[in-house]
């Protein structure tokens, strides 16, 4: 091989060594909690949580969405595979020169997958609405599926601005401008987030509302604020979420879980877990982890779409959104590993701040018991599926925790 | 079977009004409203029978189909008189030949049992743009139903009237003061009037051809006497339609709207600065009006995708060359009085533009069905909303925009067209492509 040819090979070897290099120590330095690291949770058996036709029922109810989620995004991924090779077609349907008709095919895309998805999203209705977790009508369903697409549509018009914008002039390397754009981007809408969720009121509790400001002064993150998201219409499912980033942090629970089904001591630990989220600066992370995937996907997009002119050219853009949907489920295992030990993280932080394990673990058991979370689901759903640590692993870390207190 | 449809509107009038009679119109008319409103309960006894007898037969017999073609011809008699479409006072009995906007109806023909038998619903989209261009009894009543769902107050006054209203409505004011029924407004009623005398044919079996809605055709009047307009609309578009960009036609749509208020915006504070400049210098500056005008032209475009009048998914920029687009002249001399009043000279025209936004949504959502099963935009649904368009970037050229100074055509018919472009530029940008409507 001639010399002139080598050289560029090996300066690419070197640069794709320091990018691995960078890419590790960016993601050990992430993966660090306080967790203890000599931390041991013994197995705690699902019978020693909840019934036996309890954990039967959550996990007859947990595998149809398991099996009903893997086939939609088997559907999907089929469906955008065939949109990759015809899609292209759609550009005479097209006046809107290069980057129009790019949108055009973006979202044309996305009705794609908006359409082929409906039927499992009916049925993961169907099944919810069966074991009276959902109050939302099939109507209500598709219709607001249909509405959340123009939104999606929107937003994929940006995107795709941003990327045939970023390829025209870049060529090839719009993918190192594009990923900085996208995790800026991410980093806007985490900041804006909490505006934009609706129905928000100011938590009336007040021994919930002192509480909750202790524990954000525990947690040294006295500015947090907790509101009330009101859902009971549409669900009966518990949740709460850590949002926001500095000035616009605060932490949102659905009113479903003030209905009296949870004591006041499992709210509170729902309080520290999001509280702990905000301590532990889980967002900024998850930003940072977004950055870590977004710079590798993107440069894996442009090189895929080469062969169709790259993302400059609006035939590429089919392609290009196969590629991106494909690369996402590949790396769900490790985006689902990566909320996991950040979830963890918080548990930790609720059960060093509220300092009630009983507490604790009554609330995961409930998951089972009133969400028919599957208390320790098989392997490949938690690897493939589980954003958040099984029922009984945050129960068995309730008892290290309460183990290491004690004297 | 001939392509001229069986019913046509035949028009022999000269604008004038007799302005004693125009002051007095609606009075003069109570004799006339009180014969029609017998005749009508007459007419839907008879309906009745006529469909029995249509289901049976598989077609009118002479006298009942002479009957309701009488009742068609009197119908758009008295709306044209009414509407000030045209000026002598009516005969009673609905004689073809005996007035200025006249009917004329084909014999009657063997008709389908079955289009006989769904008649009703069938002739349910017609019924749609018939009441929203023109409210009689038989098109609606109360013009486009939106004012209930839309609180009533100004869209009530918009919507509700129907568009022939509206317009009988300013030209009362016109006729009053000028003697003479603006062009743009008499066309347009006939316009109204044609498509009503075609949807009440058609429901009462006079005809099993369907009401025709598009706008220019069959022409009652030559385009003799119509002024040149600034703004011409060019249509180059074969009919089809992709059906999945039909089924996801809103939503594809909404990148668009929200560039087309950002740029609304833009366009405001452009607009401002063109109408003080217009009114200083006599004409708008070149670049603001070049500004302007394309924001006019992807509007037209952008309506035009939306409501599915074209088919391609249009640009941003709002570049010539879209399959429904407006061409518009380079900024000329301005009178400044006319600058200086501009936004209540338009009114009129804003208003009429507003309620002929009815016509264009009726166009779309029919016209999303009939795309949807067969491919193709019906051409008659397509002009109709290419005239709206038309009008609409006229009025917003003339009232907002400060683009000209000629006051907005309301009626469908083809202007006369531009002088032509010189013969060593033949492919002079925004040349016509295939049609001016």
């Amino acid at each position: 091989m001639p010399r002139a040819r080598r050289l560029p090979r090996r300066r690419s070897a070197l640069i794709l060594a320091l990018a691995l290099v960078g890419w590790a120590l960016a993601a050990w330095f992430l993966w660090q909690t306080e967790v203890p690291d000599d931390l041991q949770l013994r197995h705690v058996e699902p019978r020693d949580v909840v019934s036996a036709g309890q954990e039967r029922e959550a996990s007859n109810f947990e595998e149809f969405l398991r099996f009903d989620f893997l086939l939609s995004q088997i559907a999907v991924v089929a469906a955008l595979a065939l949109y990759a090779v015809f899609g292209p077609r759609f550009l005479r349907e097209s006046a809107a020169g290069r980057i129009g008709s790019g949108m055009l095919l973006a979202m044309l895309g996305l009705a794609l997958v908006w359409v082929v998805s409906i039927p499992f999203s009916v049925a993961e209705l169907w099944w919810s609405r069966r074991h009276d977790l959902s109050e939302e009508s099939y109507g209500e369903r598709v219709l607001g599926g249909w509405l959340a697409l123009g939104g999606e549509f929107l937003f994929i018009c940006l995107a795709i601005l941003i990327v045939m914008g970023l390829a025209g002039p870049l060529r090839d390397r719009w993918w190192i401008p594009g990923g900085a754009v996208f995790v800026g981007l991410a980093t806007l809408f985490s900041f804006v987030f909490p505006y934009l969720v609706p129905d928000q009121a100011p938590l009336r509790d007040s021994a919930l509302s002192a509480s909750a400001r202790d524990y954000a002064r525990d947690l040294d993150v006295e500015e947090v604020g907790v509101r009330v998201q009101k859902v009971a219409d549409l669900t009966d499912a518990p949740n709460a979420m850590a949002v926001g980033l500095g000035p616009t942090r605060r932490v949102i629970i659905w009113d479903t879980l003030l209905d009296s089904r949870f004591s006041d001591d499992e709210v509170r630990v729902v309080l520290a877990h999001e509280l702990g989220h905000h301590a532990r600066d889980h967002l900024p992370k998850s930003i940072a982890w977004y950055a870590l995937f977004a710079f590798p996907g993107a440069f894996l997009i442009s090189r895929a779409t080469r062969r169709r002119g790259g993302m400059r050219r609006p035939e590429a853009v089919p392609l290009g959104l196969f590629v991106l949907v494909a690369l996402s489920l590949l790396a769900l295992p490790v985006q689902n590993a990566i909320t996991r030990h950040l979830e963890a993280e918080a548990d930790w932080a609720a059960l060093e701040t509220t300092k009630n394990p009983e507490a604790a673990r009554a609330l995961f058991a409930r998951f089972t018991t009133e969400t028919l979370a599957d208390p320790e689901p098989p392997t490949w759903a938690f690897v493939l599926v589980d954003t958040h640590p099984t029922v009984v692993e945050r129960i068995a870390m309730a008892h290290a925790w309460a183990e290491r207190r004690s004297p | 079977m001939s392509n001229e449809h069986p019913i046509r509107v035949v028009v022999e009038d000269d604008l004038h009004r007799s302005r004693l009679t125009v002051a007095f119109r609606l009075i003069l008319a109570i004799p006339h409203i009180v014969w029609f409103l017998l005749w009508s309960l007459g007419t839907f006894i008879l309906g009745l029978v006529a469909w029995v007898i249509g289901l049976v037969r598989g077609r009118l017999p002479d006298g009942l189909h002479d009957f309701f073609a009488s009742y068609v011809r009197y119908s758009t008699h008295l709306s044209a008189y009414l509407l000030l479409a045209a000026d002598p006072y009516p005969g009673f009995t609905g004689r073809e030949g005996s007035y200025p906007v006249d009917v004329k109806i084909a014999p009657p023909e063997p008709q389908r049992r079955l289009t006989i038998g769904f008649r009703l619903f069938l002739a349910i989209p017609a019924i749609l743009i018939a009441s929203t261009l023109l409210s009689t009894p038989f098109a609606g009543g109360g013009g486009s139903g939106q004012n209930e769902e839309w609180g009533g107050g100004e869209y009530a006054f918009l919507g509700g009237a129907g568009v022939a209203a509206l317009v009988g409505f300013f030209a009362w004011f016109a006729c009053l003061a000028r003697g003479r029924m603006p062009r743009g407004f008499r066309d347009l009623l006939t316009y109204a009037l044609r498509y009503n005398a075609q949807m009440t044919g058609y429901l009462f079996f006079v005809t099993a051809r369907y009401p025709d809605s598009d706008p220019a055709e069959p022409r009652a009047l030559g385009d003799e006497g119509i002024q040149p307009q600034a703004v011409r609309m060019t249509v180059d578009d074969d009919g089809l339609r992709s059906r999945v960009t039909v089924f996801f036609r809103l939503l594809l749509s909404f990148p668009h709207i929200v560039w087309l208020m950002l740029w609304g915006v833009a366009a405001f504070l452009a607009a401002v600065a063109s109408w003080f400049a217009t009114l200083a210098t006599g004409r708008p500056p070149a670049v603001l009006h070049r500004f302007l005008a394309a924001y006019v032209r992807y509007t037209v475009h952008v309506g035009a995708f939306l409501f599915l009048v074209a088919n391609p998914f249009p640009g941003f920029t709002g570049a010539p060359g879209y399959p429904v687009d407006v061409q518009i002249d380079p900024p000329g001399p301005q009178p400044r009085l006319v600058t200086a009043f501009r936004l209540v000279l338009a009114f009129p025209a804003l208003v009429v533009g507003g309620a002929l936004l009815g016509l264009l949504f009726i166009v779309g959502f029919l016209g999303w069905f009939a795309s949807l099963a067969t491919g193709r935009m019906p051409q008659g649904l397509r002009n109709a909303g290419a005239y709206t368009l038309r009008y609409g970037a006229q009025v917003d050229a003339y009232g907002f925009y400060v683009l000209t100074s000629r006051y907005p055509y309301s009626g469908p018919s083809r202007p006369a067209e531009p002088p032509a472009a010189p013969a060593d530029e033949p492919d002079a940008p925004g040349a016509p492509l295939a049609a001016t409507a």
